[in-house]
């Protein structure tokens, strides 16, 4: 689905991604994790074209992402942001509806099944009560919740995810990811996610990527990852690990 | 969604009638006394084909007064109302500034530049006869928009903050042209600062002919952008995510919104306040939503200064005032109140 090869960017000369390569799977969720500075972010921004790598490739369902425009790259992937959306005074049925713009052409206007989508779409993030409330009187994890559901409107086959959950308190954090849970085991979407909290990028990705200083330090389950002397060296401190109570996935005590 | 749209199907007549009623209204007003029903009849005598009315019943001296100078003034005054809502409007939503106005990147400052210019040296560029001020005083509006977007072009990209802070730079570097040429300027200086301050004087049918095109295609056009407007409300990022090629979407903007600032600068001089206050307005009223405030804006700023010039040739009749001093001093007070009234953010 996804293939970085030899990816770099370089700002002001210094390298802020390193000959980073990586390819996702389709279907899978993919976790991107590392200490500040890594350049997780900046791979997300690369994938999604807000800026362009110095070096390398990046290849979409085989295709080099660089010949694609913007309104073609957003038919085939939907990035959400820690900041997500601002609070505009519009409605969150227009919010939401504004995901359809890369599938209309520039005469076109929404039609039946553009509506149809946007309610279908509502009512599987549970925002339905909220359709006719202006943006700008939601609350953070609401607003969120808007993102998600206009994301999910623009159907892509691939959800980027750039720490969606920082400013958002664990009922909201836990609601957003299980969203995208649901969506990708429903429609085979592919997720690449940039998450702080490691416990969270544990229960939620099949893999997890660890990146350094703009390279990949490791690949692999978290069982391999969510390691005591791993994270110690790529994070300066000294976790204890346990296992959750019920997953038995592996956590970190600070 | 559905809300929003009626809410432009209820409104939008409303406001072109009102703006009918204060178009009739204001070729009423002045020092011969005319009848509105006499307006409309020496308007409709003038449609070919049409002869409903019994010509005599009106002196040749009233249809001049109507249709030869009240009424093409008038019109002008929407037009260019109109022209300065519209650019104010786009310049808000793509600068994502509240106190963007159609002037803030410098398009006025230039067109005043080259007006001052032409009254000086009394240029006459002879194909152009009477259109050398508005041609002239248009392409140094131009220009200045120009040089403001390569100032702000680094690395192919143009950022907000460096696109604003460029605008005044040029601003204040075109005013410091300008307030030389005044300076030296001796008989001129009247002119030349009762220009600046904006006027509807002085126009013919055949400013109309030029500006009225100009302003209804780019009104047209716009309209063509509404969703990118809204999408760039909700950041530029998330708009770019969205699929909107965010840079291309806004230097067409910029242009567009500059083309009918510099039309409208170059016919009537710097017509300040409507462009900033109109879509405000608008806004305060009727949410952010693109799809009713770039209509609705368009027939409030047209109603808007079609309602101040009369005022300004009125109040004081015969002398009158400068076109700007009364749009600031209706707009800024109406604005004022709204603002104070209005319970949350609206931008």
């Amino acid at each position: 689905m996804l293939d970085l090869q030899n990816v770099s960017k370089t700002v002001d000369e210094k390298p802020i991604v390193n000959q980073v390569s990586f390819s996702v799977q389709k279907g899978k969720s993919i976790g991107l994790i590392g200490p500040n500075g890594a350049g997780k972010s900046t791979i997300v921004k690369l994938i999604s074209g807000l800026e362009k790598p110095t070096n390398g490739l990046i290849q979409l369902m085989g295709k080099d992402v660089q010949q694609w425009s913007v309104k073609k790259l957003a038919q085939h992937t939907a990035v959400l942001t820690q900041e997500g959306l601002s609070p505009y005074p519009i409605t969150v049925f227009d919010a939401v509806l504004m995901g359809r713009y890369p599938h209309l052409g520039f005469f076109q206007r929404e039609g039946k099944k553009d509506f149809d989508l946007v309610e279908h779409v509502l009512e599987t993030t549970g925002l339905t009560a909220f359709k006719d409330q202006m943006l700008d009187t939601l609350s953070g994890g609401e607003r969120q919740r808007v993102a998600i559901a206009k994301a999910m409107v623009q159907q892509p086959q691939m959800l980027l995810l750039d720490e969606p959950t920082t400013f958002l308190d664990i009922g909201h954090q836990k609601n957003i990811l299980n969203l995208v849970k649901d969506w990708q085991r429903r429609d085979g979407l592919t997720v690449l996610m940039v998450l702080h909290d490691l416990n969270l990028a544990a229960q939620f990705c099949d893999e997890l990527i660890l990146m350094n200083k703009g390279k990949v330090v490791d690949i692999g389950s978290s069982e391999q990852i969510i390691a005591k002397e791993t994270l110690e060296q790529v994070y300066h401190a000294n976790p204890e690990i346990i296992r959750h109570p019920k997953s038995n996935i592996p956590q970190i005590l600070l | 969604m559905k809300n929003r749209q009626s809410k432009l199907w209820i409104w939008f007549p409303i406001f072109s009638l009102i703006l009918l009623m204060s178009m009739s209204l204001s070729v009423t007003l002045g020092a011969a006394n005319i009848s509105w029903q006499l307006v409309w009849q020496i308007i409709f005598s003038k449609i070919p084909g049409l002869n409903l009315f019994n010509q005599a019943s009106w002196s040749a001296s009233t249809e001049t007064i109507v249709w030869d100078i009240r009424l093409p003034r008038v019109l002008l005054g929407a037009v260019v109302g109109a022209a300065l809502a519209l650019a104010g409007a786009i310049y808000q939503g793509v600068l994502r500034n509240p106190l963007a106005d159609p002037f803030i990147l410098g398009v006025s400052s230039g067109a005043s530049f080259g007006a001052a210019l032409v009254f000086v040296f009394g240029w006459q560029v002879f194909w152009l006869g009477q259109f050398t001020l508005p041609a002239v005083a248009f392409l140094f509006g131009f220009l200045s928009l120009l040089i403001v977007y390569f100032l702000s072009r680094v690395n192919n990209k143009v950022r907000l903050e460096t696109i604003i802070l460029a605008g005044v730079v040029v601003q204040s570097f075109v005013g410091a042209c300008l307030s030389l040429v005044l300076a030296l300027s001796n008989e001129q200086l009247q002119t030349i600062v009762f220009w600046m301050m904006g006027s509807l004087a002085l126009t013919d049918w055949s400013y109309n002919q030029i500006i009225f095109p100009i302003i209804l295609s780019i009104s047209v056009i716009s309209t063509f952008f509404i969703k990118e407007l809204n999408m760039l409300g909700l950041g530029e990022e998330a708009a770019h995510h969205s699929g909107v090629s965010v840079q291309r979407t806004r230097f067409i903007l910029l242009i567009l919104a500059s083309i009918i600032t510099g039309a409208a600068v170059s016919v009537s001089g710097a017509i300040g306040f409507v462009g900033l206050v109109v879509p405000h307005i608008i806004r305060l009223m009727f949410g952010a939503d693109y799809r009713v405030v770039l209509p609705l804006s368009i027939i409030g700023g047209a109603i808007f200064l079609v309602g101040a010039d009369a005022f300004a040739r009125t109040i004081l009749a015969p002398r009158e005032i400068p076109l700007g001093v009364v749009t600031a001093f209706l707009g800024a007070p109406f604005f004022g109140y709204l603002l104070r009234r209005a319970k949350r953010g609206y931008f």
